[in-house]
C-alpha cells in the first residue's frame, strides 16, 4: 500500500532504508490507528462491557438496589425448570420459521406479480410497502382493534357465514401467537417485496425469452432461470429475515404482553418481562444471554457457510 | 473477587460511576442516606419546612384528569417544583432505579404498605417523621393510615393523600330497567346473576385482556369473605399454599361465577370493560371507585356501588382500600424542599382540589377535608371504609409485583378452564414459592 501523505511529512528526511523498512513492514501511519481505536473503544464501552456486565449479572440475584448476590449457574438451572421458559423457547422457534417463511414466500409471491409493468401496478407496490412505515407498535395497535371480540375480523367471518371461526384471538391461548404473527408477516412483506423486486431487476429478460422459446411454461422459467439468479438477494434476505425475527420484541408487547397466560412470551419478552417489569435482573440476564447466544451461535454458522461457498 | 456479595460501597461507587456527570453529586446524595437521622432533625426542625431550592417530582399519574390536578397542585405551590409524568408500566419498572440513583427524583408518587416499607428497608426512603409529629401536615390522619405509612419499627416513610375502595359497581337507572336490586348475601347476589343473564344482559364484567390483575379483584374479596382478612394477608405473605383447601374453597365460589362473566372481557381492558356497563349491556362490574374516570361525563351521576356480598357471616368485613401518596428519596439533595412540597401536597385545601379535579372519587386521608361538597357516591364511599373491621390493599400491595404475575397466570388460565384447577393451583403455589425464595 503506497502512503504518499507519509512521505511529505517531517519524516522525509529519515534515512531511505528506515523508509523502505517501514513501508516493507506495513507499518500503519497514526492517524488510522487513532481511526481504528477510538472506534474499538466505543465499541469496547457501549456493547462489549455492557455484555459482559449482563454476563456478570446472569449469575446474581439482584433487584436493581441493594448488592447484587452471587448465585453461580442459579439461574441457568432454574430457567430449565421454568416452563414459561420452555414456552418462551419453543415460541421463538415458531416464531422465527412462521415469520421468515411466510414473509418471504408471499414477498417473492408479490415482488414476482408486481414485477411487469402495467398500469397502477406503482399504486399496488406503495400500498403493499406502506404498513412498512409504521413503526410495530403502532402495527400492534392497529391489529390489536381488529382482533377485538366484534371488531372487523370477526365481524367478516359472521358476515360470509363462517361464524365459528369467530374467537377471541389475541385472548385464546391457541391463536395468540399466529395472530401476532400475522399482524407482523403483514408489516414485514411490502419491505421483502421491495428487496426481490430490486434483486428481479438484475434479471437478464434474454434468458426467460430464451426458455420461453424453447417451450418452458410460466412455473419452469421461474424455478429455473430467474430465481437461481436471485441467489444473492436470497443471502440479504435471509440474513436481514433471521435477524429481525430473533429480535422480534415489540409488536409482541403492543398486542399480548406474552399473555394470556405466557402463550405468546417469546425469549425477548420473556426477558423484558423478567428484567424490566419484575426487575429480577440477574434471571431477566440469564434469558439475555441464552438470546445472544442463540444468536452468535446462528451468525457464526451463517457466516462460515457463506465464506465457504465464496 | 472472593466475596460473593458486593459491598455496600462497591455499590455506591459504581452506581456513583455510572452516572458519569453526577460523580460528585453521587456521593453527596450517598452520604444523605447515611445521614438520614440529621435531615429529620435539620434545624427547620418540626412543622412546615421552609421550602429551599428547586425539587423534582416524579409521577406516575399519566391519566389526564389526575395529571392535570397534579399540575394545578403544583401551580399553587410556591416553590420551584419540576414535574415529570412517566406511564405507569415504565414508572413502576424504573422506580427501583430513580430512588438508587446518584441524583434521585426528591418526591415520587407511589403506594403504602408493602411496597413502600420494602424500599424503605433498602435506606432508600427519607424519614418523614417530622410531618407525623406536632403541627405536621400528617399528624391528624388517622391511626390506621399512619401504621400503613410506616416502617415495621415506627418511622413513618410515606404521605398518604387519597385512598379509594372497591366495590360492585353499577348503573341504579339499569337496576330500574331491569327490576332487581343490590344483592346482601353471597346466595342473592348469585340468583341476581341469574335473574339478569336470563333477561340476556352480562351480569358481569371483567377487563382481564389487556389488565390481568382485575380477575386478582374477584380472589381478593372471595378470599376475604371465605376464610377472612388474617388469612388472606398470610396467604399473599407466603405463609399458607395457595395450593390447600381453603384456596380451594375460594376458587369453588369463583367458579359459580364464571357463567355470569362477559366472555369478551378477556380481549378487553378494565377501561374497555366500563362500555358494556355505560351501554347496559352489562350490570355489575367489580373494581376500584378509580372506575368513574371511565364513564362519560354525562353518565357520571348514573353509577353507584354495594358491597362484595358476605358469605360467612361469623368472618370479620374486610375491603380493599388501596392507599396512594408520595413519599421522598433519602438520596434528595434536598430533603427539606421535598418536604415542605410533602406537606403542600397533604394540606386538607388541595387533597380537596386534587380529588375534586381528577374526578377520581378517591377519598382524603386528612380528616380536616370538608366532605361535605363531594358527590353522594363519594359520600358513600367514606362510610362504607368507616364501617368494614380490617382494610387491605390489593393482591400486589399487599404482596409483590411478582406475585401478582403469578396471579395473573394462575387466575386468566382459571377463567379459560376452571375444570382445570388443581393443576392451576399446584403450578400457582410452584409459581409463588420461585417468588418467595428469590
Amino acid at each position: 500500500m503506497s502512503q504518499p501523505d507519509l512521505a511529505t511529512t517531517p519524516d522525509q528526511q529519515a534515512p531511505p532504508v528506515s523508509r523502505r523498512r517501514r513501508a516493507s513492514s506495513g507499518r500503519v501511519p497514526r492517524i488510522v490507528w487513532l481511526f481504528l481505536l477510538i472506534p474499538l473503544a466505543v465499541e469496547l464501552a457501549w456493547v462489549f462491557w455492557p455484555a459482559m456486565n449482563s454476563f456478570w449479572l446472569s449469575l446474581t440475584r439482584w433487584s436493581g438496589v441493594g448488592a447484587a448476590e452471587f448465585v453461580g449457574f442459579d439461574n441457568y438451572a432454574n430457567l430449565l425448570d421454568d416452563p414459561v421458559f420452555r414456552t418462551a423457547a419453543s415460541n421463538t422457534v415458531i416464531w422465527t420459521i412462521g415469520f421468515g417463511g411466510l414473509s418471504v414466500i408471499m414477498g417473492l409471491t408479490l415482488a414476482v406479480v408486481l414485477n411487469r409493468p402495467r398500469r397502477g401496478v406503482g399504486l399496488y407496490r406503495s400500498a403493499i410497502y406502506l404498513p412498512m412505515v409504521f413503526s410495530l407498535v403502532v402495527t400492534g395497535l392497529f391489529w390489536r382493534v381488529l382482533y377485538q371480540p366484534d371488531g372487523a375480523i370477526n365481524s367478516t367471518f359472521e358476515l360470509i357465514g363462517l361464524d365459528g371461526v369467530a374467537r377471541q384471538w389475541l385472548a385464546d391461548p391457541d391463536t395468540a401467537l399466529y395472530a401476532v404473527l400475522i399482524a407482523a408477516v403483514w408489516r414485514q412483506v411490502g419491505y421483502i417485496m421491495v428487496l426481490y423486486l430490486a434483486g428481479l431487476k438484475g434479471v437478464d429478460p434474454s434468458l426467460e425469452e430464451a426458455a420461453a422459446v424453447d417451450g418452458a411454461n410460466r412455473w419452469q422459467r421461474f424455478r429455473y432461470v430467474v430465481f437461481p439468479q436471485l441467489r444473492g438477494v436470497n443471502t440479504v434476505i435471509f440474513a436481514v429475515t433471521v435477524i429481525d425475527s430473533l429480535r422480534t420484541f415489540d409488536i409482541v408487547w403492543a398486542m399480548t404482553r406474552g399473555g394470556p397466560y405466557d402463550s405468546s412470551q417469546l425469549l425477548s419478552t420473556y426477558m423484558f418481562q423478567q428484567g424490566f417489569t419484575l426487575v429480577n435482573l440477574g434471571y431477566g440476564s440469564a434469558i439475555a444471554v441464552t438470546i445472544f447466544l442463540l444468536a452468535i451461535g446462528f451468525i457464526i454458522t451463517y457466516l462460515v457457510r457463506a465464506t465457504r461457498e465464496d | 473477587m472472593t466475596t460473593s456479595r458486593m459491598s455496600r460501597r462497591g455499590f455506591l461507587a459504581g452506581s456513583a460511576a455510572l452516572g458519569v456527570s453526577g460523580l460528585l453529586t453521587g456521593c453527596v446524595g450517598a452520604g444523605g442516606s447515611d445521614d438520614e437521622g440529621d435531615a429529620a432533625s435539620s434545624p427547620e426542625g418540626n412543622g412546615t419546612p421552609e421550602s429551599t431550592g428547586p425539587v423534582t417530582l416524579q409521577s406516575s399519574l399519566s391519566d389526564p384528569q389526575p395529571r392535570a390536578a397534579l399540575e394545578s397542585l403544583i401551580d399553587a405551590y410556591d416553590g420551584d417544583v419540576t414535574l415529570n409524568t412517566v406511564a405507569i408500566e415504565n414508572y413502576r419498572a424504573q422506580l427501583p432505579t430513580y430512588l438508587s440513583s446518584s441524583n434521585p427524583p426528591d418526591v415520587l408518587t407511589w403506594y403504602a404498605g408493602s411496597v413502600a416499607r420494602d424500599y424503605a428497608a433498602r435506606g432508600l426512603l427519607l424519614d418523614l417523621s417530622d410531618l407525623w409529629t406536632g403541627d405536621g401536615a400528617c399528624a391528624g390522619f388517622s391511626d390506621a393510615l399512619r401504621s400503613l405509612s410506616s416502617t415495621e419499627d415506627g418511622t413513618p416513610i410515606f404521605v398518604p393523600t387519597n385512598y379509594y375502595w372497591w366495590g360492585v359497581f353499577y348503573r341504579p337507572s339499569a337496576f330500574e330497567e331491569w327490576g332487581v336490586e343490590p344483592a346482601e348475601t353471597w346466595d342473592d347476589f348469585l340468583a341476581l346473576c341469574e335473574t339478569l343473564n336470563a333477561q340476556g344482559v352480562s351480569p358481569l364484567t371483567m377487563g382481564t385482556g389487556g389488565t390481568p390483575w382485575v380477575a386478582a379483584g374477584w380472589f381478593d374479596y372471595l378470599n376475604l369473605r371465605v376464610n377472612g382478612p388474617e388469612y388472606h394477608r398470610e396467604l399473599l405473605a407466603g405463609q399458607h399454599s395457595f395450593d390447600s383447601a381453603e384456596v380451594r374453597a375460594v376458587m369453588d365460589e369463583y367458579a359459580k361465577l364464571l357463567p355470569f362473566i362477559d366472555p369478551n372481557g378477556r380481549s378487553y381492558s378494565w377501561q374497555d370493560a366500563v362500555t358494556p356497563l355505560v351501554q347496559k349491556r352489562a350490570a355489575m362490574y367489580l373494581i376500584g371507585a378509580f372506575i368513574t374516570q371511565a364513564f362519560p361525563e354525562e353518565d357520571v351521576d348514573d353509577v353507584d356501588f354495594f358491597r362484595v356480598p358476605i358469605i360467612d357471616p361469623s368472618l370479620p368485613v374486610g375491603e380493599e382500600a388501596p392507599t396512594d401518596g408520595y413519599f421522598a428519596a433519602s438520596g434528595s439533595q434536598n430533603p427539606d424542599g421535598a418536604k415542605a412540597l410533602l406537606s403542600h401536597l397533604a394540606a386538607p385545601e388541595y387533597q380537596q382540589q386534587f380529588i375534586e379535579l381528577a374526578g377520581s372519587s378517591n377519598l382524603p386521608t386528612s380528616p380536616d377535608v370538608d366532605t361535605s361538597g363531594f358527590s353522594p357516591l363519594v359520600q358513600k364511599g367514606i362510610t362504607h371504609l368507616e364501617e368494614t373491621d380490617e382494610i387491605t390493599q390489593f393482591f400486589n400491595r399487599d404482596s409483590s409485583d411478582e406475585l401478582q404475575a403469578t396471579a395473573d397466570t394462575a387466575l386468566t388460565r382459571f377463567l379459560d378452564d376452571p375444570d382445570d384447577v388443581d393443576a392451576i393451583l399446584a403450578d400457582w403455589q410452584a409459581a409463588a414459592e420461585r417468588v418467595f425464595d428469590a
